[in-house]
């Protein structure tokens, strides 16, 4: 409840723990439902869509950082979460963004990076 | 919702739907109008800390972002404009505050760059991909970055961790003392520990300060900068699940199974896999269709009981479950919910119930989606990942001496013996027609151990573990051969198997009963086992026939008392002949010179044969050989006589033994005392024994012997520059000789030089040993050594002396030329004795121009021994060394590595073999580089007993 811009922080021991698999933000299945994903819920629309969190977000993803201050921080800009809410992120991510995700974003411009490390320039 | 998961996978079909079914929550009226203002409200209170680029960025509402998306991109500074005005005062004065702060720093360049950055990226719910067309490595550390601290944590609670701090920070982060921690992580293949972003170690410790389960006491360590970055880069071994691919089922009714992927889901987390159903055809509550089903199956899933598994059969399921019970749908069969395609069952399993690691299918449980299948194409049964498993293995498996071949690459096809390995290159010698005898080096993983029909090979690994047989055919990496024990044919892969010359199982045991056991198999029948197999024995039962029996099939053994096996044993090979091979506490290990057999018996029952024709015992009351204890250094006795042209052997028999029959108690009373060093642990008792001991010679008036003291003191005959350490006295023109014999008391210190003499541990036959008269007076039989004389002259076998005084420095002068050289035996390194000396010993590579060893070029050099350890004894002996001068290190076969003979005054050196075998010691004159027979005065290393004694040079090898 502290802070606005701090996405909500999951029980660790949490079953349903999912990370996003644009934005690497961890949440349990529950919040991408009633909230979405505070980071990408623009363009993956997770909001009360079961479906698509299935597909956007996964349950297969390796390291948690839990992201504090991302501005300042480094591993955030490594992780390119550095202009993302506060809260608990994935270091690695399995799997791909739909494929119509991956249409739009390219349609805007933006450089589809996978979170799990494929490609490292 | 805590079931959503769980229902994903129990019931299998609906792979996605799981989420849709389960997931109506009330929480849904709550509605974008109502959260929207309050994200506002709270945004506004953002910490100051923070940039202020996305507190911007999320201001802005939704109904200007309708109108004006457009011109944000276009134009950023009309924008900033707008969101500027619609900011409440408070934060904005902070923001121009710390505006003006920050540019007063800065360039204009900068100023507008950062401008333009930030407003590109200000809008609020649209997505931007932020900087993802940054390279990664523009990203990495730098020196203004914070620090990254390395902190202990309890294993298994990283992740907790990471978030208790995450918790923790948001919950201080108004009070007085809040964390100033940046971010923490952790890895999943880093256990034990986590990593936390931080200006300074006392942030770290204070925001760890009372969580559970972190450990600062053992240290903050900071991570040096340039491996930053690779912590968050680690990749868990990719467990890339590709259709094809093989897995195993973790849990439930399937458990350890094993399943080929057929599909997975777009986002990876679940697979559907194929597999062989395991139906139970015979249901107990028959018929019983529907809601008690169900109850059935979770009955069942215990994994002891599962029904077997075979493959899906429309008309045996029809039958016991009723035409009803199983519907089709194209291919695909369903029952009770399951879908079965080509007899497989066809199911979606969530990643985590599967297992991706180490999955290793055999060869069978391939061969039953092969063959079963019928259906299966050959494509899908992918032999390659199987293949693969088998060459990551290939490296370990592989040794200097296989045969093997290039299966891929521009060699592929060529034969080689693998000559050495280093690292993943191998280099091999080719074998072949134009090839041959050169050296190529080549990737491990891409060659594989070649066998050819009428190999007989070995099973190092797998369920047939063990095996050997007689190899009918090889095709690719897969060998069958015809198993030697069950006389089936067993095919493995190539992998696995080793040449090798010995028959049968490695033990002949089977569960708890062994080869030769008496067991009962059920009340009216018992039986001998007479052969062991793999899994199951050949019994012979009191009816006179055999059977094949399982272990389980065995209700007990039969106790038989003890004395029954023995005679049973010793009777039948009584009055056999064999070769002392090694020895155990009371038990002896013979190969019989009949039938080449090594059996284990025990001491008591074993007599040395003797070259007069007699024998002995060579334990206990009559055993006379004072070194009885360690013969298995000896070798046959019946090499004795070779050894020792004994000059005082009167009648052929050597006095040392020959005369004693028992009598003599200086040396004959070793066997019969407590010793120690009994047992073949390869000390020499006679003197190293009883100057430590309770003196097994002293059982005459428990005098302690005079040479027995001398060799543990500062030695009183030192003062002549020569040490009358044993072997001095045996080899060297003894000035003291007569000393002892004058001196009385002292006379005993002859004795050990004797008893060393005749002792075959150490190639010198010297003759000097001969002084059997002082031997004889060993101190423990009489009263005083002095009087020892006397008495014990009679056990000489008959050679009279009249003086001592004389008798020892006939054989002595003698002897002078006797000496042999240490003839290295080729594994001396790995030698139990220098174990703990083996990486400081000093060798040298020698012999390899000889025989153009990897071309002579290390011929000479001194190397460090890096590791040795004994290699399958059908194989060279490698070892890993570092080369002195160049620092390079190598496996070198370990017959080209040598001693380093020491040459310096007070160098260390550990004593390779004779008696003292084992021993450091310190160089205490300066060796005469001539010879390599010279002795010199050593002094042992204090743990053993400080002694100065003399060293043939040879028998030592100096230490770094």
């Amino acid at each position: 409840m502290s802070d606005p811009v701090s996405a909500i922080i999951p029980q660790s021991k949490s079953r349903h723990l999912r990370s996003c698999l644009l934005c690497s933000l961890i949440q349990t299945s529950n919040d991408f439902r009633s909230i979405g994903c505070p980071n990408c819920e623009e363009i993956l629309q997770l909001k009360d869509n079961p479906d698509r969190i299935l597909s956007c977000t996964t349950a297969s993803f390796d390291g948690v950082i839990a992201v504090i201050d991302p501005e300042t921080s480094w591993v955030a800009r490594w992780q390119r979460t550095a202009k993302y809410a506060r809260g608990m992120y994935a270091v690695r991510v399995k799997g791909r963004v739909p494929e119509d995700v991956e249409a739009e974003l390219e349609s805007r411009g933006i450089k589809y990076r996978p979170r799990d490390q494929s490609d490292q320039d | 919702m805590s079931d959503v998961e769980e229902s994903g996978y129990e019931e299998p079909p609906p792979r996605r739907k799981a989420y849709e079914d389960d997931e109506e929550d009330d929480e849904e009226e709550e509605d974008a109008e109502e959260e929207q203002p309050g994200k506002k409200k709270r945004r506004q209170k953002k910490d100051p800390m923070a940039r202020f680029l996305d507190i911007e960025a999320e201001v802005s509402d939704e109904e200007e972002e309708e109108e004006d998306e457009e011109d944000f991109v276009n134009d950023p500074f009309i924008e900033t404009a707008e969101t500027g005005a619609e900011d409440d005062g408070r934060h904005h004065a902070r923001l121009d505050k710390r505006r003006e702060l920050e540019e007063d720093e800065k360039s204009p360049e900068q100023i507008a760059r950062e401008f333009s950055e930030r407003y590109n990226t200000r809008v609020p719910s649209r997505f931007t991909g932020d900087m993802n067309e940054i390279p990664q490595r523009l990203l990495m550390p730098s020196v203004h970055d914070a620090s990254l601290w390395q902190i202990r944590v309890k294993p298994g609670r990283e992740r907790e961790i990471v978030f208790s701090l995450m918790r923790k920070s948001l919950d201080l982060e108004y009070t007085a003392k809040p964390l100033s921690i940046i971010s923490a992580f952790q890895r999943d293949s880093l256990p034990g520990m986590i990593y936390v972003e931080a200006r300074s170690s006392q942030q770290v410790q204070h925001a760890c300060n009372g969580l559970v389960g972190v450990y600062p006491s053992r240290g903050i360590h900071l991570v040096p900068i340039d491996e930053m970055a690779s912590l968050l880069m680690i990749k868990k071994q990719d467990l890339a699940v590709t259709p094809g691919s093989w897995v195993r089922i973790r849990r439930g009714k399937y458990q350890g199974d094993l399943a080929q992927v057929v599909d997975i889901t777009e986002n990876g987390d679940e697979v559907g896999l194929r597999y062989v159903p395991r139906i139970d055809l015979n249901p107990r509550d028959d018929m019983d269709l529907g809601g008690s089903k169900k109850r059935k199956k979770t009955t069942t899933t215990n994994a002891s009981a599962r029904p077997p598994q075979r493959l899906f059969n429309y008309e045996e399921v029809v039958k016991v479950f009723g035409r009803n019970t199983v519907s089709k749908r194209g291919q695909v069969f369903v029952f009770l919910g399951d879908s079965y395609k080509d007899g497989f069952m066809e199911k979606d399993f969530k990643l985590n119930s599967i297992v991706l690691e180490d999955v290793n299918p055999t060869l069978d449980e391939i061969t039953m989606f092969s063959d079963g299948g019928g259906g299966l194409e050959d494509g899908m049964v992918d032999l390659s990942i199987i293949a693969e498993a088998s060459r990551k293995a290939a490296l370990s498996v592989l040794q200097p001496g296989d045969h093997i071949e290039v299966f891929e690459g521009e060699q592929a096809g060529v034969h080689g013996i693998v000559e050495e390995i280093a690292g993943d290159v191998l280099t091999i010698t080719a074998v072949g027609v134009d090839l041959e005898g050169q050296k190529i080096d080549l990737p491990a993983r891409s060659v594989r151990k070649r066998f050819k029909p009428g190999d007989h090979v070995k099973v190092m690994a797998g369920k047939n573990a063990d095996e050997t047989g007689l190899v009918v055919s090889v095709s690719e990496n897969v060998v069958t051969f015809l198993s030697d024990m069950s006389m089936q044919e067993v095919s493995v892969f190539s992998k696995d198997l080793r040449e090798a010359a010995e028959v049968g199982n490695g033990t002949n045991i089977v569960g708890d009963y062994e080869l030769h056991d008496l067991v009962q198999l059920d009340l009216q029948t018992v039986g001998v086992i007479f052969k062991t197999e793999r899994d199951s024995f050949r019994v012979l039962d009191q009816n006179g026939q055999t059977r094949l029996v399982h272990p389980h099939q065995i209700s007990m053994r039969p106790r038989l008392e003890p004395c029954h096996r023995h005679r049973f044993r010793r009777d039948r090979i009584k009055d056999t002949f064999g070769i002392v091979k090694d020895t155990n506490g009371g038990v002896a290990r013979v190969e019989l010179n009949t039938g080449n057999k090594v059996i284990s018996i025990e001491k008591a029952k074993i007599h040395r044969k003797l070259p007069n024709g007699k024998s002995e015992p060579v334990e206990g009351p009559g055993a006379t050989w004072g070194r009885n204890n360690n013969f298995n250094n000896m070798g046959p006795p019946s090499s004795m006589p070779n050894r020792t042209p004994n000059p005082y052997a009167s009648g052929g028999r050597t006095p040392g033994w020959g005369g004693g029959g028992g009598r003599t108690p200086g040396w004959g009373g070793g066997g019969r005392t407590p010793n120690p060093y009994a047992g073949g642990s390869g000390q020499t008792p006679a003197w190293n024994a009883s100057s430590r001991t309770p003196n097994p010679h002293a059982f005459g008036g428990g005098q302690t012997p005079a040479w027995n003291a001398s060799s543990k003191t500062p030695n009183p005959y030192a003062a002549g520059g020569q040490t009358p350490a044993w072997n001095t006295s045996s080899r060297t023109p003894n000035p003291y000789a007569p000393t002892p014999a004058l001196g009385g008391g002292e006379a005993g210190w002859a004795t050990p030089g004797r008893s060393w003499g005749g002792d075959s541990t150490w190639n010198a036959p010297t003759p000097a040993s001969a002084p059997t008269p002082a031997s004889a007076p060993t101190p423990g039989v009489g009263v005083t050594p002095a009087s020892t004389w006397v008495p014990t002259q009679p056990s000489l076998g008959g050679f009279a002396a009249p003086t001592p005084g004389m008798i020892p420095s006939t054989p002595y002068d003698m002897d002078q030329d006797t000496n042999d050289a240490y003839d290295i035996p080729l594994d001396w390194l790995l030698d139990a004795s220098l174990s703990t000396y083996q990486s400081t010993l000093r060798v040298r590579i020698q012999g390899t121009r000889l025989d153009n060893y990897l071309e002579g070029k290390y011929e000479s050099l001194e190397v460090h021994v890096l590791a040795a350890s004994p290699a399958a004894s059908n194989f060279d002996q490698t070892a890993l060394v570092k080369m002195d001068s160049t620092s390079e290190e190598r496996t070198v076969l370990m017959k080209y590595l040598v001693p380093v003979t020491p040459s310096m005054q007070d160098e260390a050196a550990v004593v390779l073999t004779g008696p003292r075998k084992g021993e450091k010691v310190k160089i205490r004159q300066r060796p005469d580089a001539s010879s390599l027979l010279e002795l010199v005065v050593v002094e042992s290393e204090k743990e053993y007993g400080g002694a100065f004694w003399e060293c043939q040079k040879d028998w030592m090898c100096a230490v770094w």
